[in-house]
């Protein structure tokens, strides 16, 4: 899994959490262009990507590596609420929309169809 | 009487002798004429001319008009029996005359030739007329002419032939110089402005005068005992002549009638005046429809139109456009600004502006307010504009900082409440420490979005209006004739029209639902919001609908509530893009 988010703090809770629920985190970005350029390197299979970055947008981000050839899930996290973002989520090719208070291994298990890592 | 005028007087008399003595002179060397009519042409361009002179002293066409005078009774004098006379007046009276009235005619009004062309034109008709006058001058010889009567001395160089070639010469001339003259003319009424071609109209009149005369000069004879025809028409060239200078006197003097049309102005000014209306009284009444006021604004150093919109300041605007500034003063402070035709009299404008002081100081008021208004109302915007931008930033603020760290402490909350499974009391606790922060999570998150809606800044108006939809208690229909962006504040004002419309619908309506339309049509953003509930809602009473209503109007928009007579109410606003 790729952790991509501009707060340390956040990260590094989600990296406990996931890790805990034995998701196995193979990298993480703070902004956008890095997010794009290390998922290319570690090829994960799941993104955990923020809306809100620094540089461009999280659904930039989906776009540019959702295009790639054998693309991650990609599952978009935002402190606001799914439908703050209207109809960009569905258009933005992702898995799903957690909002960060609610992240877990079940709701991330929900999102990705899957019962667990 | 003034110095000049006892001159004008002195001059005035001796030409007048100069007429009345080369009649006398004609008289007496049996000349068989009609000596008054002879002398009416000579008295009305001496009369016109000395008129001229002291009315326009600037404009030189009196004294072209006195040179008229003295040139054209040169060939009257050439009756007088002495040496070199009769030469004179037959050359230079008889050749000078027509090239003197097209210089006055080319250059009317001022008396000067303003272009290349109009110079070259002139100088040629004077030097062929010169050239042959001194041709004349040198080899005339009456006697050889056929004057068995003229007892004086022959010309240096008497030659029959050289006379008669020069004046073929001159008439030939005459086949190219009079079209350029008429081409000249017509180049001058083609360059100038509505203004200077009501002061040319006159120079046409004589143009036509002079044309009737020279076509009739092939039939005319000033004797009457040649056929009794041809002496009537010299009758009346020598009456049409007499119109010529009381046409250019009555143009060059016509300012005085314009000065009616300021009489006519000041009638006008009585009654009041629409705002604007002023400029059209003054351009009327100076015949000058390009004329534009500015006004002055006190203290500021600007310069408002009647809308109170800025304007440029009038010198630069007559720099750039060759207009002339006619600067409207009271108690030596700037009031207005005239902007006209160079070619308007200038006492005539200071008299329109005088006329029209009180109505122009009123005017500068109304436009000064008008400004004034202006400035405000760009204000309020700028201030709405500011506020919206400075809701934008606190929702961020919120979302970069309270909420990011809330939602990592509920991470955090989770791993522990995991680690405590096997103490329930403790789990308990954290269960409730966790409900308790989903609370405020929430509640923030309400907050923020009402402060300003992410959604509105992501994907714009019918987008963020849809979100607003699916969050109300009450179902609520929207419908949206267009997808595209519009500018923020703009969306932010009609964002929180329908938020608060919908949000009084939920609280006081007791609807069963509501309709959202959003349209935009000939450059406005109109958004509608109508429900079926017990309607009642006034814009006047309570905050939320007053506040709307001040936004919307900052935006220079219409907003009006509307209980229309099937029940329900209707918010509408109507937003300019």
């Amino acid at each position: 899994m790729l952790i991509v988010d501009d707060h340390p703090g956040f990260r590094a809770q989600a990296r406990a959490l996931l890790a805990a629920a034995g998701y196995e985190v193979v990298g993480e970005a703070a902004d956008g262009k890095s997010a794009v350029g290390v998922a290319r390197d570690l090829s994960p299979d799941v993104v955990l990507l923020d809306i809100q970055l620094p540089d461009i947008s999280g659904f930039d981000v989906a776009y540019l590596v959702g295009g790639r050839p054998d693309p991650p899930a990609i599952v978009l996290i935002s402190s606001r609420d799914a439908s703050d973002y209207g109809r960009r989520i569905e258009r933005s090719g992702a898995r799903g929309f957690i909002a960060k208070a609610e992240l877990s291994a079940r709701t991330l298990a929900a999102v990705l169809g899957r019962t667990g890592p | 009487m003034t110095g000049r005028r006892w001159g004008l007087l002195a001059l005035g008399l001796a030409l007048l002798g100069w007429i009345i003595g080369g009649e006398w002179v004609s008289i007496h060397a049996h000349v068989p004429e009609n000596h008054f009519i002879d002398a009416l042409p000579g008295l009305s361009f001496l009369l016109a001319g000395l008129v001229a002179l002291d009315r326009r002293p600037s404009s030189r066409i009196g004294r072209l008009m006195i040179a008229y005078v003295v040139v054209s009774y040169l060939g009257n004098w050439g009756n007088l029996q002495v040496p070199a006379a009769p030469a004179i007046g037959s050359s230079i009276g008889q050749q000078l005359g027509g090239a003197i009235l097209a210089h006055m005619a080319l250059s009317y009004p001022t008396g000067r030739l303003r272009t290349r062309f109009e110079r070259a034109v002139i100088g040629a008709i004077y030097g062929v007329a010169g050239l042959t006058s001194l041709v004349i001058l040198l080899a005339f010889d009456p006697r050889a002419a056929g004057c068995a009567q003229c007892a004086w001395e022959p010309a240096p160089f008497p030659s029959k032939t050289a006379v008669l070639t020069a004046n073929l010469v001159a008439q030939r001339a005459g086949f190219i110089l009079v079209p350029l003259f008429l081409a000249a003319a017509w180049l001058r009424w083609r360059r100038a402005t509505p203004a200077e071609r009501r002061e040319l109209a006159p120079l046409w009149a004589v143009v036509g005068v002079v044309g009737l005369v020279d076509l009739l000069g092939a039939f005319s004879s000033p004797y009457p005992d040649a056929q009794s025809f041809a002496y009537l028409i010299w009758e009346l060239q020598n009456v049409l002549y007499v119109s010529v200078p009381i046409v250019f006197l009555w143009g060059l003097l016509s300012t005085r009638l314009a000065r009616s049309a300021v009489g006519d102005l000041v009638i006008e000014l009585d009654k009041p005046l629409p705002p604007g209306a002023l400029r059209a009284c003054l351009a009327r009444a100076l015949g000058d429809p390009s004329l534009e006021v500015l006004y002055a604004r006190h203290g500021l150093d600007g310069w408002v139109d009647a809308g109170g919109q800025p304007r440029s300041a009038p010198e630069s605007v007559s720099a750039q456009q060759a207009r002339t500034v006619t600067t409207v003063e009271r108690d030596g402070r700037p009031l207005a600004a005239l902007i006209h035709d160079p070619a308007l009299d200038p006492g005539l404008v200071q008299a329109a502006a005088a006329a029209a002081g009180m109505s122009i100081a009123n005017e500068r008021l109304q436009a000064e307010v008008r400004a004034q208004l202006e400035e405000v109302r760009a204000s309020r915007q700028r201030i709405v504009e500011a506020g919206d931008a400075e809701r934008r930033r606190v929702e961020r603020n919120i979302h970069d900082g309270a909420q990011q760290r809330m939602a990592t402490l509920a991470l955090s909350l989770a791993m522990l409440r995991d680690s405590a499974s096997r103490d329930p009391a403790m789990a308990a606790s954290l269960d409730q420490v966790a409900a308790e922060l989903r609370h405020a999570i929430a509640e923030l998150r309400e907050l923020a979005r009402g402060i300003h809606p992410a959604i509105l800044t992501e994907e714009g108006l019918p987008a963020a209006v849809e979100a607003l939809a699916d969050r109300s208690a009450l179902p609520v229909r929207v419908l949206a004739d267009f997808d595209e962006r519009l500018p923020g504040p703009i969306e932010a004002i009609a964002y929180f029209v329908v938020a608060e419309a919908l949000a009084n619908v939920t609280k006081y309506a007791c609807a069963s639902g509501a309709r959202v339309e959003l349209s935009r049509c000939n450059g406005t953003l109109r958004v509608q919001v109508a429900d079926d509930g017990i309607g009642g809602a006034d814009a006047t009473r309570g905050s939320g609908l007053r506040g709307l209503e001040d936004r919307v109007s900052a935006v220079r928009g219409s907003f009006r509530v509307e209980n229309p007579p099937g029940g329900g109410t209707l918010v509408l606003a109507e937003i300019p893009l």
